[in-house]
This record gives structure tokens, C-alpha cells and sequence, in this order.
């Protein structure tokens, strides 16, 4: 039975992680993302199709992560260019996805809500199945993908990339001192344009897991709110990639328990919330620290 | 003096007609690509929403939520508090009221409505008084802290209908009906415009008031445009800041009572149909501006009813509305050429 939970809260994680992921890159280019959520479902959708028509699931992933990347670069020029408002205009992005997903989804389809199609194409497993015969981690090693090792891997990567490399330099300047990145010549709106982006790329990328690990439908629900969890992953981690990746693995753990917990006789809703409850206290027990250290 | 006035009212009506243009020209182009003439179907639209006195009363009726959550978040908006958390305190304060009209006795008679309206108007004080707070006195961010609070509302009310306040007669998801002296009396029977919707323009008419004529009104103001020249004026801002959000619980909460009571008569599952966002869209469009705020809550009442007609009549699909909400709720806070459109955009780290 632990088996079981460990092995179903990596494979919910991964999804929450690689939002994460994206939407802490921006925020360190000082951005909120707050439409994490739109692309995750573009991103679905989109792997979703291409999967059923390509019959491959790389490149379904990558038209998936494509048009993410394509929706963030178009949010990051209305906020850099345009002066938008950064969380207005992300929840804008937000209603916008979803009316024109299902505009798309009832034209072509016919079908409202839910998308099945054939010849779906799933994400295969990364190591042999022979592994599932290794106690506890071995069911969770058997179902591990490409993208939850290629979140875990970022997540490893993403200490030096923004520690020690130019451009992590440049983002973070760009966060937290914009004046000085035009000051040595640099262009601060061209960063958060390339920042949003990316997490355009990543939160795409996690809507195409949920869409292509196990199920290989659409459903206008299927984000459920993970966008946002993502949200509170970063906040909660403090931007930092190791730090959020854990918040990430909590949140899949709770989800993972959620099931469990319900026959425990605990409302499913309550636990849902969570996380959002946790990253409430978080803020508040860290605006607690950070003013007492001002005094 | 009457230069500036113009030139006032002419920026205001570009701020709404803007984003409206964008959006209708955008859904112009999908209807064109779908095989819809755009004109037949914007003219569908209009008349499907004001073309009858039983059309318009139903187009009213839509747009009643939207003016409780359009002021509840201007209200913050102009006192630069982004409190994007009007849609937890809609559902709180709905569920309030609608368990205080089914579960106070019902002999209580004409008291019952006030009574439940206040209920709803404190618990919606209530649940927004918290990241009032916490902003004012130790500076958490109000995007984050409102935007966990919708979701952590939605999940409370999702449990309580489901487990204490769950209807025995009716199964899933619902609370038992409020008494019948508990209901805001319909207006013209048999369309669902209630007497919320005048409780709505009371509240539209009392923010009027209270933004030009109170100092509180003006001092919120202030701390909108300018949060230091507001404090070396001997403006609070924790205070000011408070004040808006007990204020936006309060009207959200109203909004909620007035939809629980006088639209559905009980609360159910899909209470709310995003009424805090689109209110948001409602509020950017008007520019936090009472006139712009009503134009817009029945611009967005006649797309949602008329959409609906739409749907059954023809094959375009109802999302198209959704699609013209976040395009209007994007462009009304984008800057072109030498109009400010919106406000500020506020960069966080």
C-alpha cells in the first residue's frame, strides 16, 4: 500500500513540479505567472491532438510545449509591450483558454467538455518493467516517464543555471533590479519576454503529462486547479528549485493520499484545499520572520 | 473646467469602448472562420438580449451578480489593493444567507430578508477581513492570499452542501429551499429579475456616493495613485486598506445573498458561475467608474443570456463568450499610444 501511494504521488507531482518549474523561472524574472493555468490546458489539448494524429508521442509533447511557448512569448510581450497588468492579464489569459478550447473543441469535434480520440499514443516508461518487483520504490520506478524525469533533472539543473550561468544572472538582475539591467545594456523586457516563455514551455509540458501519462482524453476540467497549486509551490519554496520541487512532492503526496483518506471518513474537499491553506500560513509565518529581522 | 471634463468622459468612453471593439472584432473573425455571418449573429445577440421587455428582464437578471462583484472589487482596485478574492467572499456570504433563510424560524415574516442580507454581508466581511489584515499589518501579498482564500471558500461550501446543510428531499449538492418569505420578491413574473437587482444599483449608487463624498471614499483614492503622498497626508494606509476589503467582502457577500435569495433560492453546487471574475472584467471595463461598472455588468448579462439562446439556435458555441471576457478583461488593461488604459501595472518580485 505504500508502494502504491509513493508510486501515484511521483507520477501526480510531475505536473505540479513542471508548472512550477516554469512559473518560478518568471517569477525570478519578476513576473507572477498567473495563467500557468491556461497553458497546462492549451498544452493538453494540443498533445492530446497531435498525439492521435501523429501517432507519436514526442511529437506530441513537443507541439504541446510549442504552442505553450508561443501563448507565454504572447502574454510576456502584453505585460513587457503593452504595459498590462501582470495578474489581470493572466487571468484574462486564463478565461480566454478555456472559451476558445471549448469553441475549438465544439467545432471540430463536436463534443463538449470531453475530447476521446483514436490511436492515442501514451508516454512510455522510461525503465524496464522488470523493477517493479523492487520493494517499496519499485512500482514508482516502473512508472516513471520521460517528463517526470526530465522535471527532476531541470529541478537538479536549475541551482547552477540560475546560480552560475550568465543568463540565470541576467534573470534574476532582471527580477530583482530591472534599472541596472538597462544600465549595463541589457534589455529587461526581452528576459521577462523570453522568462514568460519558457514557463509558457514548462507549464505546457505539464498539461501534456496529464493529458498523455495514463488516460489519453481531454477534459476542460482536467487542470483542476494544478495551475494554481503551482502557484503555491513557488511561493511556498521561495522560488528556490529545491525548495518548491518538495512543496510540489507534498502537494502530490496529498493528492496521492487524498483517495486514501476519504475512507478514513475525511471530506475529499477539505484535503483538496490543502494546499492552499498551507501556503496561507507559509506566507504569514514568513512575513512574521522577515519583519522581526527587520527590528 | 469643461475641457478637462470632455476630455475626461472621451478617454473614459475609449477605456470602454477599447477592449469591446478588440473583442467583438476578434469574435468577428472566429464567427467568419466558422461559416457565421458576424452581423446576423451580433444582431442575434442584440435583439435575443433587448429585444423584448421579457429579454430584457432576463439580460438584467444576469448582469444583477456581476454589479455586486463589479464594486466589490473596484472598491479595492482603486485603492490599489488587488484583492482578485470577490469570488470566495460571493460564495461564503451566499451560503450564509441562504442557511440563515432556511434554518431561522420562518414566522420571523418581512424580517427574514434584512436579516439574512446582513448575515451575508458579515460573513463576507469576515472572510475578506483576513487578507485585509494581513496585508495591512504584515504585507502578504493580497494576490496570493485572496486567490488561496477563493479556493479554500469553494472547498468549505462544497463540503458543507454536501454534508450538514445537504437537502434530504432533493440528494446531491443542494440545501434545502429558503422559506418563502425569505425570497427577493420577483420583479415581473414570470422572468427571474428579482428586487436583487435593485439592491444591486442601491450598492452602485451608495459607492457613487462613498468614492466622491466621504473621506474615506477619497482617501482610498489617494492611496491608489499614491500610497506615500497619501501617508505624508495623514492618510492610514492600513487603515484605508482594511476599510476596502471589509467593504468588498460586505457588497460580495450582499451579491451572494442577493443570488441565493432572489435568483436560486438555495445554493447548489456551480453557485457561482464566475461571477468574482467576470465582475473583475466588469469593473477593469468601467474603469472602477459607477456608469462604466452598470454598462458593463449588462454588457456581460446580455452576452450570458443571449448566449444561451444563441447555443440552441444556431451552432456557434456558448465558450464564445468566455472568449470575449478575456479578451476584454486583457485589452482593458493594455496601454496603446498615449492612452492609459487601466491601471498601473504593478511588477512583484
Amino acid at each position: 500500500m505504500i508502494a502504491q501511494i509513493l508510486a501515484a504521488a511521483v507520477i501526480l507531482t510531475t505536473p505540479i513540479l513542471l508548472a512550477a518549474i516554469g512559473g518560478l523561472v518568471n517569477r525570478q524574472a519578476g513576473i507572477v505567472n498567473i495563467a500557468l493555468e491556461a497553458k497546462m490546458l492549451v498544452g493538453a489539448y494540443v498533445a492530446v491532438v497531435v498525439s492521435s494524429v501523429s501517432g507519436s508521442w514526442e511529437l506530441a509533447v513537443l507541439a504541446a510545449a510549442l504552442a505553450g511557448t508561443l501563448i507565454g512569448w504572447l502574454l510576456g510581450l502584453s505585460i513587457t509591450r503593452l504595459g498590462a497588468n501582470v495578474i489581470i492579464a493572466g487571468l484574462g489569459l486564463n478565461v480566454l483558454a478555456a472559451g476558445a478550447l471549448g469553441f475549438v473543441m465544439a467545432i471540430t469535434y463536436g463534443s463538449s467538455g470531453t475530447l476521446r480520440l483514436p490511436d492515442m499514443v501514451l508516454l512510455p516508461r522510461v525503465l524496464p518493467q522488470g523493477v517493479e518487483g523492487l520493494p517499496l520504490v519499485g512500482l514508482a520506478l516502473a512508472g516513471l516517464d520521460p517528463l517526470t524525469v526530465l522535471a527532476w533533472a531541470t529541478v537538479a539543473a536549475l541551482p547552477f543555471l540560475l546560480g552560475s550561468t550568465r543568463i540565470g544572472l541576467w534573470l534574476r538582475a532582471t527580477g530583482n533590479a530591472a534599472p541596472v539591467v538597462r544600465a549595463v545594456g541589457l534589455r529587461p523586457a526581452l528576459i521577462q519576454d523570453a522568462a514568460t516563455a519558457f514557463a509558457g514551455f514548462f507549464a505546457a509540458l505539464a498539461g501534456a503529462h496529464l493529458a498523455l501519462y495514463s488516460i489519453g482524453i481531454f477534459n476542460e476540467g482536467m487542470t483542476a486547479g494544478r495551475g494554481f497549486i503551482a502557484l503555491a509551490a513557488f511561493y511556498f519554496g521561495r522560488n528556490l528549485p529545491w525548495p518548491t520541487a518538495a512543496a510540489c512532492l507534498l502537494f502530490g503526496f496529498l493528492d496521492a493520499a487524498q483517495i486514501r483518506m476519504q475512507t478514513l471518513g475525511l471530506p475529499p474537499g477539505l484535503i483538496g484545499a490543502l494546499p492552499y491553506v498551507m501556503v496561507l500560513v507559509i506566507l504569514v509565518l514568513s512575513q512574521i520572520r522577515s519583519q522581526r529581522s527587520q527590528r | 473646467m469643461t475641457g478637462a471634463l470632455l476630455r475626461d468622459w472621451a478617454e473614459r468612453g475609449t477605456g470602454f469602448a477599447l477592449p469591446v471593439v478588440v473583442a467583438l472584432a476578434v469574435s468577428a473573425v472566429v464567427l467568419l472562420a466558422i461559416g457565421e455571418n458576424p452581423v446576423t449573429t451580433f444582431g442575434l445577440i442584440l435583439s435575443e438580449s433587448f429585444g423584448s421587455a421579457r429579454r430584457i428582464a432576463s439580460t438584467l437578471s444576469a448582469a444583477t451578480p456581476l454589479l455586486f462583484t463589479a464594486v466589490a472589487t473596484a472598491v479595492c482596485f482603486r485603492a490599489g489593493v488587488f484583492n482578485v478574492g470577490v469570488e470566495g467572499a460571493f460564495l461564503i456570504g451566499g451560503l450564509a444567507a441562504v442557511v440563515a433563510g432556511f434554518s431561522l424560524p420562518a414566522d420571523l415574516g418581512w424580517a427574514l430578508v434584512p436579516l439574512c442580507l446582513t448575515i451575508a454581508a458579515a460573513f463576507g466581511a469576515a472572510w475578506l477581513w483576513l487578507p485585509g489584515w494581513l496585508l495591512a499589518r504584515l504585507e502578504v501579498d493580497e494576490v496570493v492570499s485572496t486567490l488561496m482564500l477563493n479556493f479554500i471558500a469553494a472547498a468549505i461550501t462544497a463540503t458543507l452542501v454536501n454534508g450538514i446543510f445537504l437537502s434530504r428531499q432533493s440528494g446531491n449538492n443542494v440545501t434545502p429551499p429558503v422559506h418563502a418569505a425569505a425570497e427577493l420578491s420577483r420583479l415581473m413574473p414570470p422572468a427571474t429579475l428579482h428586487s436583487g437587482f435593485l439592491i444591486g444599483l442601491a450598492v452602485l449608487a451608495a459607492y457613487a456616493v462613498w468614492t466622491r463624498h466621504t473621506p474615506a471614499g477619497v482617501e482610498g483614492a489617494w492611496v491608489g495613485l499614491n500610497r506615500r503622498f497619501a501617508r505624508v497626508v495623514g492618510v492610514s494606509v492600513p487603515r484605508t486598506i482594511i476599510t476596502a476589503m471589509l467593504l468588498s467582502g460586505v457588497v460580495a457577500g450582499l451579491g451572494g445573498a442577493a443570488q441565493g435569495l432572489g435568483q436560486l433560492h438555495r445554493f447548489s453546487d456551480g453557485f457561482s458561475a464566475g461571477y468574482g471574475f467576470t465582475g473583475m472584467a466588469v469593473a477593469l471595463l468601467g474603469r472602477n467608474r459607477p456608469v462604466g461598472m452598470l454598462l458593463g455588468a449588462v454588457l456581460f448579462g446580455a452576452l450570458a443570456s443571449a448566449g444561451t439562446t444563441i447555443q440552441l439556435f444556431s451552432d456557434i458555441p456558448l465558450d464564445l463568450v468566455n472568449i470575449i471576457q478575456g479578451i476584454v478583461m486583457i485589452f482593458a488593461v493594455v496601454e496603446l499610444g498615449r492612452f492609459r488604459l487601466g491601471i498601473k501595472p504593478k511588477v512583484q518580485g
